[in-house]
């Protein structure tokens, strides 16, 4: 009956938050790093769908709501933070974020 | 025919009016590389056309921070809906056990978000004259 | 859903909602006057909260929000660093360029994440709660738009927190996955089952993962010392006290309450990063000379000391936790007054030379901060410290055959404490004893600052001299927990 089994949506969902997690070490634009941690997230959502699909629970997916209505909120602010940024500075690689040093 | 797939096959038509629309897409362009004539190319052709004066400066326009303002509180204000869809959906069926709660909490959310909009409103965010 | 549970957390709601609607008609001129408004409304709830006390634990909104001894402990908590943190938000008002109405109203917000958080009993308002501070802090770490420290500690605290969550939410995912619930209490009937699966082992620990973040404890510590620096002074208290208490009451909720079945086996890995924490903490902070930034590495160094509790696994590290708290809270918020008022431009510790010619009354207060900072007796630093060492020997004791881990980790704090003198007896030094100081005028205290100040001094004195009350509080509080 189900085509896709639980197994292969964690394993999506794993690599998807692996993916995230090796754009945040690697890259070294702000924005894209930003974009890296929406798709942690979004590997987080996946697999509670899937979760709730299969334990027939839909609390996970009243999560998921949570979870996209949060992001929302912190891509709005976190967006006008880095614009802000980038009016000051001209930049958005973090290795010009070095006001604070010892 | 078992369940899964009669649900599925419901999404037939879906599925076949998406592949027209993308053979539609596909074909013309493809069609209009094979029958239209290739005009030749020179600088002044590729330039933009700016109602027959020289084009100055970059192609890429700067918006306004209005656009990313704009932006931002219809994504905060479109993102509310994801709560009402399933209190939405819920409704009727909750509304017979606890009448008050069910609406109550959906009328304090709404109060807050509109205590968001009078501040935007007050403070110009939807002024696009400034 | 019984509305009478939310009355602390509503009543902050409304304070924020109101301050929020009123800025919007105030002249410019008045808005100083708001910020003593909001200090006040906070102080009504604070006293409406000795009224809510007794009663037996009640858990309510389909069981996701606990109003126990626990909750009411730290929401006092919040409440006593929300008045003390919008005080000093008046003083600091002519250094935030714009938006002193909003300031406010988003203090508050953060404020009621926080108590949100103290009473979170589902792993859903765990993640909105924390969500609801994070949120306020990016905005309110990166208040100062026009200066560029401010700006860069806010994008650094946005996606280090970012991060933090990202953890955070995966791991409620796997725990929901194998638990079928995100409730605690429903998690802690099925901790036995739940203890076989690996997959629960690993969301646990990505949660755990997520509230180091917001506790500033190793391994994402890093972002302590730059976003304390940068951000404005009364965001950097709120930092300081509110959000790191937070942590610790979730922390001490998803060990003690959804999963202390599993909580021993955690005690290895929680004295590992207590170690580590302290360690880090208290070296780095050695040859710091901003003032902020050292407490930075300060604040690090003390969520090693309380993570000291936690990984004793037993009532007297939690209330030895809740104690250890209410002793930093008075003394960092004595600290960054003082640091509000005297160090307008320059916070670098040299600006402090001649201070106790200036103003006796702020020197004494840094210096009595700093030595219960460093667990002098008799201040609430000590004592504070003494409790949590005495938890993690009590915990040596029951487990004999591995008791050396726990006297190892003691020797290791007793280090990082020797350490932390010298650093803090330096800002003392410099107040007293500088050389030459460049600037001799005295500095005018008003009254905004001379009572919260006289406050925290006490609070400071009673609680290291007399601490039977607070700690008979806070034994009560933690039978919340099971252990």
């Amino acid at each position: 009956m189900n085509a896709v089994s639980l197994q292969e949506y964690l394993v999506v969902s794993a690599l998807l938050f692996c993916l995230g997690l090796l754009g945040v070490i690697v890259r070294r634009n702000i924005l894209v790093i930003y974009m890296s941690l929406e798709l942690m997230l979004n590997a987080a959502n996946l697999a509670l769908a899937a979760f709730s699909r299969f334990n027939n629970n839909l609390n996970g997916q009243v999560l998921v709501f949570f979870i996209i209505a949060v992001a929302a909120s912190e891509v709005a602010v976190g967006l006008a933070l880095i614009v802000a940024l980038y009016r000051r500075r001209q930049t958005t690689h973090v290795e010009d974020l070095a006001t604070l040093r010892l | 025919m078992k369940v899964a797939d009669y649900q599925l096959s419901q999404y037939l038509p879906v599925l076949i009016l998406g592949i027209v629309a993308v053979a539609f897409a596909a074909g013309t362009l493809l069609l209009s590389v094979l029958v239209g004539k290739r005009g030749r190319d020179s600088r002044i052709k590729d330039t933009a056309y700016e109602c027959g004066m020289l084009p100055v400066g970059a192609g890429g326009t700067r918006l306004s921070v209005k656009f990313y303002l704009v932006a931002m509180l219809f994504i905060l204000f479109d993102i509310e809906v994801v709560f009402l869809y399933p209190w939405a959906v819920i409704f009727r069926s909750e509304a017979g056990r606890e009448p008050g709660v069910i609406l109550g909490s959906m009328i304090g959310f709404m109060l807050i978000l509109f205590i968001g909009y009078l501040y935007a409103l007050k403070k110009g965010a939807f002024d696009w004259k400034h | 859903m019984n509305l009478s549970l939310l009355t602390l957390e509503l009543g902050v709601i409304g304070l924020a909602l109101a301050l929020l609607l009123i800025d919007l008609w105030t002249p410019p001129a008045l808005t100083g006057r708001l910020g003593l408004a909001a200090a006040i409304g906070l102080l009504l709830i604070l006293a409406l909260s000795w009224n809510m006390s007794g009663g037996p634990p009640v858990v309510g909104c389909g069981g996701m929000f606990a109003r126990d001894g626990l909750a009411l402990f730290f929401k006092r908590l919040f409440l006593a660093v929300g008045v003390l943190v919008v005080l000093m938000g008046v003083e600091y008002r002519e250094r935030l360029a714009l938006g002193f109405g909003e300031f406010n109203v988003i203090l508050l917000i953060a404020l009621a994440g926080m108590m949100f958080a103290a009473s979170a009993n589902d792993f859903v308002l765990l993640f909105v709660a924390m969500e609801l501070m994070s949120v306020s802090f990016y905005v309110l770490v990166s208040f100062q738009r026009s200066r560029l420290p401010s700006l860069e500690a806010g994008v650094k605290y946005l996606i280090l927190s970012a991060l933090a969550a990202a953890f955070l939410v995966f791991g409620i995912a796997l725990i929901f996955g194998v638990g079928n619930t995100t409730n605690f209490a429903a998690l802690n009937a099925e901790g036995v089952r739940l203890a076989q699966d690996k997959l629960y082992w690993l969301g646990l620990l990505m949660v755990l993962l997520g509230l180091a973040f917001k506790i500033a404890a190793f391994p994402l510590q890093m972002w302590a010392p730059d976003v304390y620096q940068g951000a404005p002074t009364p965001v950097t208290a709120l930092l300081a006290i509110g959000s790191k208490a937070a942590g610790f009451v979730l922390l001490l909720r998803v060990l003690f309450v959804a999963a202390p079945v599993l909580a021993a086996h955690w005690s290895k890995l929680l004295m590992l990063a207590s170690a580590v924490t302290i360690l880090y903490g208290n070296l780095c902070a050695i040859p710091q000379r901003n003032l902020k930034r050292l407490l930075g590495y300060s604040s690090i160094a003390n969520a090693g000391y309380l993570l000291l509790g936690v990984a004793a696994v037993n009532a007297s590290g939690a209330a030895a936790v809740l104690y250890y708290l209410a002793g930093y809270l008075f003394t960092l918020a004595a600290a960054f007054l003082v640091i509000c008022v005297v160090m307008r431009d320059n916070e670098d510790i040299g600006a402090l030379a001649g201070l106790s010619r200036r103003s006796p009354l702020l020197a004494g207060a840094l210096a009595l901060a700093m030595v219960s900072l460093a667990g002098v007796p008799p201040l609430a630093g000590f004592l504070g410290k003494f409790l949590l060492f005495r938890a993690l020997i009590e915990r040596g004791a029951a487990e004999s055959p591995e008791s050396f881990r726990s006297y190892w980790l003691a020797g290791v704090a007793v280090i990082g404490v020797v350490i932390s003198l010298y650093y803090y007896f330096a800002v003392i030094r410099v107040m007293y004893w500088a050389k030459d100081p460049p600037d001799l005028s005295p500095i005018i205290v008003p009254a905004r600052v001379q009572i919260p100040l006289a406050v925290c001094l006490v609070a400071m004195i009673y609680l290291g001299v007399m601490p039977g009350a607070v700690l008979a509080g806070a034994t009560e509080a933690v039978k919340a927990l099971k252990f």
